[in-house]
């Protein structure tokens, strides 16, 4: 019991702690690649600690929503934190949540930030809200039917056992549904973190932008809330594709030697995925707006021969 | 002994409580010199009691007492009318009770003149018929009521016939609902033809004796007649049009209940018949039910009138309903009968989850538009700080119909998930090929259901208000406010209730799925809620909230140690980029999902017209005109050729008839020419 409280606390805290991290990660492998010298990867938290100290200054047409809404947001990336799989797939509160449910509780901080963005009045709230739906009404089926490739396997849409149903047939992985599904997922995160090719994380005041734009009025100490949220619903897409699609390392049984070694490897993974963004962010230019529903499309499209190619294969 | 009696007048208070609250206002007006009273407060507090104890009596059902009855001889021969309801009827009346107290509650008090007796006393009525045609175990009793439901409703559709739009939306709703009756009747009517009586066991009993083919085809005719309640596609077009129309309190239960009286009637009629359902009729429920998803949440993202959105949204839900109840006979027909009672139970609990939250979301939404002057979302604005009750009411019926955890749509859509996984594996033919894409659909109608609930929350509720009506809005009268906020703890009590209800929900099925066992919906640790047939996947709304909760506070806590004591909160202007900031400048509805309507426009096919009016320079116009629309594609495609041929028809019938003496004797000689040779 103990043992268990204490994996679920760890695994939390791990996420938490590493999320800013990793955005910090990704910036100086792009600075290298552009042969600067980048910012030190304590920045991040630097801002966040900033941040939290100032004052927010809300706007005079904002609602009662406005002043709960950034605990929510935060409140409820954390909830999805304690029973995502990090090191071990014995989960602690798996019995509370569930890919529907993480799915769910991801789309209510997307609510919770629309509504947030409306509260000014002002055009680029509205804006990225607007774009902000619109995207994630494409990626949002595509995640949920990327995973149900694996829940339908795994006869549950456990995340702790879908990890632990793809971790115990290390080979099939090579099949050609899940591989689709893997494809279709990352495009899903791609979006859904708003990286390049379908947002740039780092532009501010551009017509393109959409998720800078949901939390341009934001200010202050709800400023770091929702940006702390952000980086932590980031890590917990990022360590779904490392922990139930790629699940090598994590511990089934949770010894203190598997512990340290699925630790390992979950980092390791990590630091090939922000390779990877990194890479693909110097590489590629940002996509024109109304190009993106045919990616995410794409996306979508992949999931569902995913799932169909499945019931081919199996009969 | 004390709980039969308890029931039995729970009944009796329900009956005769909608009975006078219906008549006393017509008493009234006969008699001018009653006190003031008796024609509006009476009445309300009257129906308003009567819809708690149809409440009461539906969870005593659920809780496993039972046996109230009421009989009377209508003077027919035959068998009495009795009003005695089951099990499956107990989550319909439960629904029923609670969104007809607060209909009641909120009905607008200001009117005291003769208009809104007549709706009060229509509004009466037409909770009377509804709480028939759950009540009742007499098959024409039970098409007497469903008539009654529709006409009344109808007569308070039509409450403003000055609007054409209000006189449209009157007949279409009335066309529909007869074809659809048609149906019904046709097939009540057949039944107990062979049966001899109109009792609900000798109509089942009769089933038994018919055909295949004949069952097969009076189970269509059900499915259709039920199917236009529920709003299927193509049936749905008069749902967007009539439920707008009707008062908040009149559309809170057409769309939180009487859609759901299709359910009702598909489960009773189709569902409960021996040797019901079979595999085809699972997949053409399944099949319709996910266009029908689709349709809605698409048409009620790319919306802009309000109420009109809501409609769209009722549709989704029923298409989910109908998903659910297609899924779960494809799987009893594989012999899968856990899994399909895990549909089942989706469908039931959903159905009454749905139910309070839209009836919530269309009070609500009714008083702002009302406040407001208009239904148009571009014409509203800034109404959560002038109405806070209100808009607080709407927000958590917004978050509850967007499916969100821990309120009430969620877990019915889990479970609905659940099922769809499961009988994945499980396997059938059917169901294979089908599962993914009805996954898919419930997904994506999901997330553009959110796209329109935020679009009616964000656009109508929050900014700064569009026009000077909204600006001057102010909140509903405090009755009309409390009972909304009152109203607003169900649809989260019944989301974090989940595990518990799902279980107690799922009682009634042992009448429709021999061999389902409601406890194997199993609770573990009371909390948590697990689908029958499998022990792995679970989900714990209330453990969730919590969980949520604990966080945000976390936060705060965090906030406030970390430079010691907490950071202030400041109330400013908004930044505009440095020029005055103008209501002009927020985004508008159209706008706000214009980007769906670019991405889905091949199925769309919205028009579009820009015109310039006035060409101020050669590269700037000084003035556009804009007007944009979404043609009803149903309408066009299906109903307008129909309603063309009647039209030309009868247009040929008018030539014989042509006013002309000598055309009419002539007529007169060929029949008797005609009937002379046929007798000869």
């Amino acid at each position: 019991m103990m043992a268990t409280a204490l994996i679920v606390i760890v695994q939390t805290l791990l996420i938490v702690a590493l999320a800013p991290l990793w955005n910090g990660i990704v910036g100086a492998i792009k600075a290298r690649l552009q042969m600067r010298h980048g910012l030190p990867l304590t920045q991040r938290y630097r801002d966040l600690i900033k941040l939290a100290g100032k004052e927010t200054v809300l706007t005079e047409d904002a609602s009662p929503l406005a002043r709960v809404a950034p605990y929510l947001i935060l409140g409820a990336v954390l909830a999805v934190c304690t029973w995502t799989p990090v090191l071990t797939t014995e989960s602690g509160l798996g019995f509370a949540g569930d890919l529907v449910m993480t799915v769910a509780l991801l789309a209510a901080v997307r609510v919770l930030l629309a509504l947030l963005a409306l509260e000014c009045g002002t055009t680029f709230g509205g804006m990225a809200a607007s774009r902000h739906l619109a995207l994630s009404a494409l990626a949002e089926p595509a995640l949920m039917l990327a995973v149900f490739t694996l829940a339908i396997a795994a006869r549950s849409t456990d995340l702790a056992r879908i990890s632990a149903a793809v971790a115990a047939t290390p080979d099939a992985w090579v099949s050609p549904s899940h591989l689709l599904a893997l494809t279709a997922m990352w495009i899903v995160v791609v979006s859904e973190t708003g990286r390049v090719p379908v947002d740039n994380p780092v532009t501010h005041l551009e017509l393109t932008m959409i998720h800078e734009g949901l939390v341009l009025d934001v200010s202050g100490h709800h400023l770091a809330l929702l940006e702390w949220a952000a980086a932590i619903r980031q890590m917990i897409l990022l360590t779904l594709v490392a922990n139930l699609f790629l699940p090598w390392g994590i511990a089934v049984v949770a010894t203190p030697a598997a512990l340290a070694l699925a630790l390992a490897a979950w980092l390791g993974k990590l630091l090939v995925f922000a390779v990877v963004v990194a890479l693909t962010e110097s590489l590629t230019a940002k996509m024109r707006l109304f190009r993106v529903p045919e990616f995410l499309g794409m996306a979508f499209l992949l999931a569902l021969l995913a799932l169909s190619s499945d019931s081919l294969l199996r009969g | 002994m004390v709980l039969a009696a308890l029931d039995q007048a729970l009944l009796d208070g329900a009956v005769w409580g909608l009975a006078a609250a219906m008549l006393l206002p017509a008493l009234a007006a006969l008699f001018p010199g009653l006190p003031g009273g008796l024609r509006h407060a009476v009445p309300r507090v009257l129906a308003a009691f009567a819809c708690l104890c149809a409440a009461a009596l539906g969870a005593m059902q659920l809780a496993g007492s039972g046996g109230a009855m009421l009989a009377w001889w209508p003077g027919i021969p035959g068998e009495p009318f009795t009003l005695s309801p089951d099990a499956l009827a107990a989550p319909f009346l439960v629904l029923f009770g609670l969104v007809g107290v607060v209909s009641f509650a909120a009905h607008a008090s200001g009117g005291s003149g003769a208009g809104a007796q007549v709706r009060l006393s229509l509004h009466a009525g037409f909770a009377l018929s509804l709480l028939c045609v759950f009540a009742t175990r007499h098959a024409l009793l039970f098409l007497v009521a469903w008539e009654g439901m529709t006409l009344l409703s109808a007569a308070l559709v039509a409450s403003d016939l000055r609007s054409a739009r209000a006189r449209t939306a009157t007949y279409v709703y009335l066309a529909l609902s007869h074809a659809g009756a048609a149906c019904i009747a046709y097939a009540i009517v057949s039944l107990a033809a062979q049966a001899g009586s109109f009792g609900f066991d000798a109509l089942t009993a009769a089933y038994t004796r018919l055909g295949t083919a004949e069952a097969a085809r009076l189970g269509w005719l059900f499915t259709i007649g039920f199917g236009v309640k529920l709003g299927l596609v193509p049936m749905h077009v008069w749902l967007p049009m009539a439920h707008p129309e009707a008062p908040g309190p009149v559309s809170a239960m057409l769309s939180g209940v009487m859609v759901k009286a299709g359910l009702y009637g598909m489960l009773r009629f189709v569902w409960q018949m021996p040797g019901a359902p079979p595999e085809h009729w699972g997949t053409a429920l399944l099949v319709v039910g996910i266009a029908t998803a689709l349709t809605g949440a698409l048409y009620a993202a790319v919306e802009s009138d309000a109420k009109r959105l809501l409609a769209y949204s009722t549709i989704k839900h029923g298409g989910v309903l109908a998903m659910a109840v297609g899924l779960a006979a494809l799987l009893a027909a594989a012999g899968q009968r856990e899994i399909a009672g895990v549909a089942l139970v989706a469908a039931l609990y959903h159905a009454v989850g749905h139910g309070l939250a839209k009836a919530l979301a269309f009070l609500s939404v009714a008083e702002a538009t009302h406040a407001a002057g208009s239904r148009n979302l571009e014409a509203l604005g800034g109404l959560a700080r002038r109405m806070p009750a209100t808009a607080f009411a709407a927000l958590v019926s917004t978050l509850t119909l967007c499916a969100l955890p821990p309120f009430s749509c969620f877990a019915g859509e889990w479970l609905i998930f659940q099922a769809l996984i499961l009988g994945y594996s499980a396997g059938a033919g059917q169901l294979r090929l089908l599962a993914p894409f009805a996954g898919a659909a419930l997904a994506l109608a999901s997330a553009l259901a959110v796209a329109a609930l935020v679009k009616l929350y964000g656009i109508g509720f929050l900014g700064r208000p569009h026009t000077e009506p909204a600006a001057r809005s102010h909140e509903a009268e405090p009755a009309v406010a409390r009972a909304m906020l009152a109203f607003a703890l169900l649809p989260v009590g019944w989301g974090l209730a989940a595990p518990w209800l799902a279980t107690t929900l799922a009682r009634p099925l042992a009448q429709l799925l021999p061999g389902f066992d409601a406890e194997q919906l199993a609770r573990h640790s009371g909390l948590a809620m697990v689908p029958a047939g499998l022990q792995s996947s679970s989900i714990s709304p209330a453990a969730a909230a919590l969980l949520l909760g604990m966080f945000a506070l976390v936060a705060r806590l965090w906030l406030r140690g970390a430079r010691g004591g907490m950071p202030e909160v400041r109330v400013g202007p908004s930044w505009a980029c440095g020029t005055r900031l103008d209501a002009r400048m927020q985004y508008s509805a159209l706008g706000f999902t214009k980007p769906l309507r670019l991405i889905f426009e091949p199925v769309l096919h919205a028009e579009r017209e820009l015109e310039v009016l006035e060409q101020g320079s050669p590269y700037f116009a000084r003035k556009y005109r804009y007007r944009s629309g979404l043609p009803a594609v149903f309408e066009q495609m299906l109903y307008q050729p129909f309603v063309q041929a009647v039209l030309w028809t009868s247009e040929q019938a008018r030539r014989l008839q042509t006013g002309s003496l000598h055309l009419y004797l002539a007529y007169l000689l060929v029949t008797l020419v005609a009937l002379l040779l046929w007798a000869r």
